[in-house]
């Protein structure tokens, strides 16, 4: 169902024709619908100095020290006590009023197609109804170029357009313009300390868990990497216990994981242990690494109650199992590796699972090639990669991260949209319309949004590279890929076939990946690789 | 999409079955007795000894009422100096004590459906912790603290789920998004509305479908306009928001077939875009067509209080009536003193006239007060009936009760405009030499056969008095429907 805007009243009977024109044409990409309707409601000046009554004390507040920073309120600063600078073609009058809505239709270069999408089949990349990120750069590209008049209108329309509970469209409006809002308040620091904290608050382990099996049951997203990893995990670890020698007893495996997934990657893990290695099954380790800026009460509760059940399901497998849960308070490259015992006394093999855990290393410095580095001393058996692929190092990541021109932002921000825009889709389309569980994974995004939009890179956890990029870094620490075999692909196919359509998994080499850089696979969402999964050894 | 389109408006007319609704003579029809008395609530019953009404929406009262009482008049509310905040900061404790017990109960009653993993204590004080800070947020507001406010905003933006078994949660939720969208129109200094028109009318339509509060309005208003228009050959309906027409082919279908024969029926329909009024046009004359009815329609895609009095020319022998659904959903009429000089001029043989029970034209508190307390109504009326991941609930408390709470808190309240509006439209109309006609005991009948589309253990109820009709949940009254002339001699 597509939403037909009446922008404004005033306009002429010609504009309309135009539109309805346009309408009949929306499924194509080349409407040049110009909905330049827009409503001016002050028909008078009397009528006015009442509006200004509620409206005018606003002025303030662009200079209030809350809602201003010293950089951007200087160029957002409304020109409410200014003249408009360009009067609309209409019948406004009012040249000498407050409240001009100067200049207040759809820029003129800018061709939005609001035919919204919002039956699901359609919304695959491109098409029609693609509002959200149109009028979302432009209104970014306006905030680069400091053009306060233009980041006022579009921000006022993305305002009225945008939903967190509407279509996917809605919604990648809504938490966009609530991380440009938070950047254009100098607030983003702020803002995601108190989303976070009162997130928390509302976390228990009943919540978590639902959210995270359900978004294993409807999406691959996270179990793609799962079952990806676990294969290359058991494959080598069953390579070198038959390599030992055929030593008296039972092997140890002990896996360092690095992962933001609640152990739910694990029971297949103990399940297939259990079952290949038929008489003597192999002792499991966990050492699970929970890291977060803020140490939080409710994460700490969640996890020990996940470790109760991971050796209550452990038992029943007949696993002799060991669980450790360390909370990390700090960036993740602070964590000292040597203190952890990996080795239980040089008789365990050990195994690394990284699970979207590189990118929420500080991308500031060299602290990811120096986690990596330290990962390598480690001297794994196997170091299992899973990534989500977008490009969101900043631009001077080189030399300390710390500015951040407005190239940078964009390139940013343009990549964040293209990339939670995916990600919006393919939740929209695997959850009901009504899921709580959804709602939790969406504010956790939007959370993601805020910090990559709005907060320093040298403090983001967000900052995803490219599959090419983390490769890069992997080599240059003396990792070498290990390619999945195929009974693991295999596996991965059979995972997605449980899955509505839309995705796929492909290799590196059929990815948009020219230079063969990354190894490993991706799963693809409608052609949009989304998570790139890898193994490597020393 | 266009044909997607025609085919919802076909499946709207279809709905509104003649057949079903419609089948009685106007006179031969037994009037219910005691239809005033109807049982508001099943049951009142009985918590730690304290007799409490299921109701979410009383108890908002309740907890909204130390807003009103601060207030000293009620569009006064001190916006300046006048509330020192620290008197703010505290004021949530106040209520925290007296909302407990009641609020115990509304969670049992609005929550049935939840999981029984989250035990009621826990919902419940998560319930009260969110509208504390709602109120909290809306106090920091209404005296410019935004960024206190937008900090609030962002806690409850984290805490409230529209898809929540709680109603109260829903409400907290969209209030907040409203609120939210406030804040910002605040920061960027507009406030003008967009408004989706396709998307609220298929909201409005499902709306329509699930609840009694359409149908009331439409079946009310069409009992009273045939029966101002008995014996008329030539009439001319002026629908002031006409939307899709959804309440048009019954009452074509009772004046194709009363006693004294069909008449000739002009309609003008006035809306915001000629696309759709054409469709709409083009829906009702095929169904005035089928009925061998003798029709014209004259679409205007215009304000009535932006219209020129002349483009709604009133024919010799014509008997005029008006029909006026009032909402929120963006302002469909305009100016309100063109509107009343519209009427004047029309000077209507009748005027139904269905008003929303919520006076929205005070300050940001009254405002936010008022729609709290009807809003939690509403929503409580729809947790009643259907599920809580039920899809058309949610499209229409996301596409229609949250874009009238988005306007009611904005900027400049629900015209979004400077505009002024009057405080009661029914007050202006007597005001102006209109007199009123009392709804008649059909009126009443046509109601009540609505109502009985709907298990009584929902809670809708009746109200009659002062010559109107009002359909409310328990003991909120949530939509008025009254008629008028400015002929009283006939």
């Amino acid at each position: 169902m597509d939403t037909l805007f009446r922008l404004v009243s005033l306009q002429s009977s010609d504009q309309q024709s135009s539109f309805n024109s346009s309408r009949t044409s929306s499924s194509s990409r080349s409407s040049k619908a110009n909905h330049q309707l827009f409503h001016h409601p002050f028909q008078n000046q009397q009528e006015l100095d009442k509006y200004r009554e509620e409206c005018g004390n606003n002025y303030h507040l662009c200079v209030d020290e809350d809602f201003s920073s010293s950089s951007s309120s200087k160029h957002l600063q409304p020109h409410l006590s200014t003249p408009p600078t360009a009067a609309t073609t209409t019948t406004a009058s009012t040249t000498h009023v407050l409240f001009e809505l100067a200049d207040f239709s759809f820029p003129p270069d800018l061709n939005i197609d609001f035919a919204s999408p919002s039956s699901s089949s359609s919304a695959a990349g491109g098409g029609g109804g693609r509002w959200a990120a149109q009028l979302l750069l432009e209104c970014a590209r306006a905030v680069a170029a400091r053009d306060s008049q233009r980041v006022q209108q579009l921000m006022w329309m993305l305002n009225e357009l945008a939903s967190p509970y509407g279509d996917t469209e809605q919604k990648v409006a809504s938490y966009f313009l609530q991380a440009l809002f938070a950047r254009l308040t100098s607030a983003g620091p702020r803002t995601l300390r108190t989303l976070a904290a009162a997130s928390d608050r509302t976390c228990s382990f009943d919540s978590t868990r639902r959210t995270a099996l359900r978004f294993q049951e409807l999406s691959p997203w996270s179990s793609f990497g799962h079952v990806a990893a676990n294969g290359a995990i058991l494959e080598s670890f069953l390579d070198a216990a038959a390599g030992g020698g055929g030593s008296p007893q039972p092997q140890r495996l002990h896996i360092l994981d690095l992962s933001n997934t609640f152990c739910t990657q694990w029971p297949t893990l103990l399940e297939a242990l259990a079952t290949r290695s038929a008489d003597d099954t192999p002792h499991l380790s966990i050492t699970t690494v929970v890291s977060s800026a803020s140490p939080s009460a409710a994460v700490q509760r969640v996890m020990r109650e996940i470790g109760q059940r991971m050796e209550k399901f452990a038992r029943l497998m007949g696993v002799p199992f060991k669980f450790n849960v360390i909370h990390h308070a700090g960036d993740l490259s602070e964590l000292d590796l040597d203190r952890l015992d990996l080795r239980e006394g040089g008789s365990a093999l050990l195994a690394v699972n990284c699970v979207n855990a590189l990118h929420s290393v500080s991308p500031a410095g060299s602290r990811r090639d120096l986690f990596i580095a330290a990962l390598r001393r480690l001297q794994p058996l196997i170091v299992t990669v899973v990534e989500e692929e977008a490009d969101l190092q900043p631009a001077s990541a080189g030399d300390g991260g710390g500015e951040e021109g407005e190239e940078g932002f964009l390139k940013v921000f343009r990549e964040s949209l293209r990339f939670f825009s995916a990600y919006f889709d393919s939740l929209e389309e695997s959850f009901p319309r009504t899921s709580n569980e959804r709602l939790a994974l969406e504010r956790a995004a939007g959370r993601a949004v805020v910090d990559l939009v709005a907060c320093p890179a040298a403090e983001s956890a967000e900052r995803r590279e490219t599959a090419a990029g983390w490769s890069l870094r992997m080599r240059a620490a003396g990792f070498a890929p290990a390619a999945f075999s195929e009974d693991v692909a295999d596996d991965v196919r059979a995972l997605l076939r449980r899955y509505r359509e839309g995705w796929s998994m492909r290799s590196a080499e059929e990815a948009d990946d020219p230079g063969g850089a990354a190894p490993g696979i991706f799963l693809a969402w409608k052609d949009q690789p989304v998570v790139w999964a890898s193994a490597w050894k020393p | 999409m266009m044909k997607g389109d025609f085919e919802v408006v076909n499946g709207a007319l279809n709905l509104v079955q003649p057949s079903e609704t419609w089948d009685y003579t106007p006179a031969g029809f037994p009037v219910p007795h005691h239809i005033s008395n109807l049982p508001s609530t099943t049951a009142r019953p009985v918590l730690d000894g304290h007799c409490t009404n299921t109701n979410l929406s009383d108890f908002m009262e309740q907890v909204a009422s130390p807003f009103s009482e601060a207030s000293p008049s009620t569009n006064g509310f001190p916006m300046d100096t006048s509330l020192p905040t620290d008197n703010i900061t505290t004021s949530p404790d106040e209520y925290r004590s007296r909302k407990a017990p009641r609020r115990v109960h509304e969670s049992a009653a609005c929550g049935g459906e939840s999981r029984s993993s989250k035990s009621l204590a826990e919902r419940d004080e998560h319930g009260l912790n969110m509208i504390t800070i709602l109120l909290e947020c809306a106090v920091a507001i209404s005296t410019e603290n935004l960024p206190q406010a937008n900090r609030m905003l962002l806690e409850l933006t984290q805490m409230a789920s529209p898809y929540s078994p709680s109603c109260a949660e829903r409400v907290v939720a969209y209030f907040t998004k409203a609120m939210t969208s406030r804040v910002m129109n605040s920061w960027l200094g507009f406030c003008s509305p967009l408004v989706p028109h396709r998307s609220i009318l298929s909201a409005f339509q499902a709306y329509n479908n699930i609840s009694p509060f359409i149908k009331f309005a439409h079946f009310t208003a069409n009992q009273a306009i045939l029966e101002a228009l008995h014996q008329k050959e030539r009439v001319h309906i002026i629908d002031l928001d006409i939307m899709q027409g959804l309440q048009w082919p019954a009452l074509f279908h009772i004046l194709a077939t009363r006693a004294d024969g069909p008449p000739h029926v002009r309609m003008t329909g006035l809306g915001t875009s000629m696309a759709m009024l054409e469709e709409t046009g083009r829906q009702l004359s095929n169904f005035a067509r089928r009925l061998g009815m003798s029709f014209e329609f004259h679409p205007i895609a215009e304000r009535a209080g932006d219209v020129d009095p002349s483009m709604v020319p009133s024919q010799r022998g014509e008997a005029v009536a008006v029909h006026w659904l009032q909402h929120t959903l963006y302002d469909a009429t305009g100016p309100d003193r063109n509107t009343m000089r519209l009427l004047e001029l029309l000077a209507p043989r009748v005027i139904t006239l269905v008003e929303q029970e919520m006076a929205h034209t005070g300050s940001f508190l009254d405002r936010f007060v008022e729609s709290l307390h009807y809003y939690s109504a509403i929503f409580d009326s729809l947790g009643m009936s259907l599920p809580f991941d039920n899809p058309s609930r949610h499209r229409v408390e996301h596409g229609l009760l949250s874009r009238e709470i988005n306007n009611i808190l904005a900027i400049g309240g629900p015209a979004r405009s400077g505009e002024e509006k009057f405080v009661s439209w029914r007050m202006e109309l007597a005001c102006r030499g209109f007199v009123q006609m009392p709804m008649s005991g059909n009126s009443m009948a046509q109601a009540q056969l609505i109502l009985n589309m709907f298990p009584p253990s929902l809670g809708y109820t009746i109200f009659q008095g002062d010559g109107t009709l009002r359909l409310g949940w328990k003991d909120t009254r949530l939509y008025t429907a009254s008629a008028w002339t400015a002929r009283p001699t006939r």
